[in-house]
């Protein structure tokens, strides 16, 4: 599997959890939807091929090990994402903050505020948890992604 | 008929008064305070507050004589044959650092063995590390045997290297299996080697008896045994702690100080460099004291009926992968479900209120040696109760049930 396969299979999953899937888990009624509808997330993406998993994708500050490769398309100026992890919940948030930043341009990426749409989606007390779920780091990472202007 | 009434005993930490729907099962990770701990510290802030051993006026004396006082209450809860043999750090990490940086060069030289087991905490694990990889000194590891017990024959032979020092726990915090520890010190003591215990999950389940045990070195956290975070007991025999080279120096370690030269102050005082945890110690002291109210065994007999009563739960919860065993525990369940990860589990039992720890427990070689990420851990406490036990067991089938979906 090459990189351009692997996003080419990723955009239209972030697309649609873009799409269809926030407004459901905006509007679930119990924690256990709020689950069903996150774990479901993780397996719309497709996974990583194991040796793709290096060291330098690393989501580092993470309890279950998570990965996010990046690319950047000079040509147009927009930046893509792909991403996995051992864990199914982890995974569905992590689905979450990609789908709202897969695409941009990197001046929309600078100025993209996680926090606060995380805070839209009521979803951000998994933010601020412990860092150990690693949405803090996967959050910084996404960040460092912007060329520096 | 035991005496022991566990809503009585539940009933004293304020906690469960204020947070009556959380199950609180993260007990191996830190415990929570009865009330006379919380008033005892709050006393001490709030009536006293002076520093210790050096003041002129009769605050500082009065505190002087409490901090020394929880000094007396821990030599006679662990029946130390001093009582300059209990050294006061912030927790069993700091008294752990303090004797592997303490035993360099005194007591190990370049060349020499230490031996470990595969299944310690970090915190008894990376010291050593740090120091003997500096110094040149060898770790050997104690393996595992099938059922996850200490293999004591490849102790006993891995002994025949004849190592210096020799440093395990009490109790594995991941699986909560109590080690053999008065035999372990026995043979290490035939061979002999210094030995150092890490007692931090130990100390709580039963009351370590230091003439009995014998061994060299006994550490353990505050904070795992009702008392204050940042406290901690090292206890060292007399000749082994004035062999330890002080970690920390500055204050009331110290006897004369000149550019040329400096000489230490006596036992204890010398490895208590700068103004201790005054008010912790002295929650520590109230600890220990409301502690030894209760009969030991009552404690440990409720434990093993919320052991057993979660261990059948489990039994009919489908694709639970236990890796605990049953007997020789001390209260501390590591399991896992099917091939889900630990955290996705814990997650879902934190929805439902239940507090456990997923990972690994800075116990990275266990789990390499276990082959898994990871696990969930329920550690019981005596506060517990049934309840909890139904409730984390009905909080594990609802995780089950979601995950399996
Ligand atoms: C077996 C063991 N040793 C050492 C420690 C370290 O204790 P502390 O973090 O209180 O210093 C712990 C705590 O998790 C432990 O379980």
């Amino acid at each position: 599997m090459t990189l351009e396969q692997l996003l080419a299979d990723t955009k239209p999953a972030l697309q649609e959890i873009q799409t269809r899937d926030l407004a459901d888990i905006q509007q679930a009624s119990d924690w256990q939807a709020k689950y069903r509808i996150l774990m479901q997330l993780g397996k719309k993406l497709p996974p990583m091929p194991e040796k793709m998993k290096q060291q330098e994708w690393l989501v580092k500050g993470c309890e279950s090990r998570a990965w996010l490769m990046h690319y950047h398309d000079k040509s147009t100026d927009k930046h893509y994402f792909i991403l996995d992890s051992e864990a199914r919940i982890v995974k569905g948030l992590m689905a979450i903050m990609l789908c709202l930043v897969n695409g941009m341009s990197s001046a929309e990426l600078a100025k993209f505020d996680l926090c606060h749409k995380f805070d839209q989606l009521n979803l951000k007390p998994y933010l601020s948890q412990s860092r150990g779920n690693g949405l803090t780091a996967m959050a910084e990472k996404i960040k460092a992604c912007c060329p520096a202007a | 008929m035991s005496g022991f009434d566990v809503q009585q005993f539940r009933s004293q930490f304020t906690f469960f008064q204020l947070q009556p729907d959380w199950v609180y099962l993260d007990n191996a990770a830190t415990m929570h305070k009865p009330k006379a701990v919380t008033d005892a510290v709050q006393r001490f802030y709030q009536q006293q507050n002076s520093n210790v051993h050096r003041g002129a006026h009769q605050l500082s004396q009065r505190a002087t004589t409490e901090f020394e006082q929880a000094r007396d209450i821990v030599a006679s809860f662990i029946n130390a044959k001093h009582r300059h043999e209990i050294i006061f750090t912030s927790g069993a990490t700091a008294a752990l650092n303090q004797i592997a940086f303490g035993l360099m060069h005194t007591v190990l030289q370049p060349g020499d063995r230490i031996l470990l087991t595969q299944l310690e905490h970090h915190a008894n694990i990376v010291p050593w590390q740090l120091h003997c990889q500096r110094h040149g000194i060898h770790i050997d590891v104690v393996p595992l045997n099938s059922s996850l017990q200490l293999d004591l024959a490849a102790y006993q032979q891995l002994l025949l290297q004849k190592p210096k020092v020799v440093s395990f726990s009490h109790v594995s915090n991941v699986l909560g299996h109590i080690q053999p520890v008065q035999q372990m010190v026995a043979m290490a003591k035939a061979a002999g080697a210094i030995t150092v215990i890490d007692g931090a999950q130990g100390v709580v389940y039963q009351q370590p008896d230091m003439q009995q045990l014998d061994c060299d070195f006994y550490v353990f956290s505050g904070h795992k045994i009702y008392g204050p975070t940042g406290t901690g007991v090292l206890y060292g025999k007399t000749a082994l702690l004035e062999q330890l080279t002080p970690l920390l120096a500055g204050g009331e370690m110290i006897e004369q100080v000149s550019f040329v030269n400096t000489t230490f102050n006596k036992l204890p005082f010398r490895l208590e460099a700068g103004t201790p945890n005054i008010a912790g110690v002295i929650g520590l002291g109230a600890a220990l004291q409301w502690i030894q109210q209760y009969n030991n065994n009552d404690l440990i007999q409720h434990k093993s009926l919320l052991l057993k009563a979660f261990f059948s739960g489990l039994a009919q919860i489908k694709g639970v992968d236990i890796l605990s065993m049953p007997v020789h525990n001390a209260g501390i369940v590591a399991l896992n479900v099917d091939s889900e990860h630990p955290s996705d589990v814990a997650a879902m039992l934190d929805q439902q209120q239940v507090a456990v720890r997923s990972g690994q427990h800075c116990a990275m070689p266990l789990f390499s040696y276990l082959a898994r990420p990871g696990a969930v851990r329920c550690a019981f406490a005596a506060y517990n109760t049934l309840d909890d036990v139904n409730r984390c067991l009905l909080a594990l089938e609802q995780a089950v049930e979601i995950l399996t979906a």
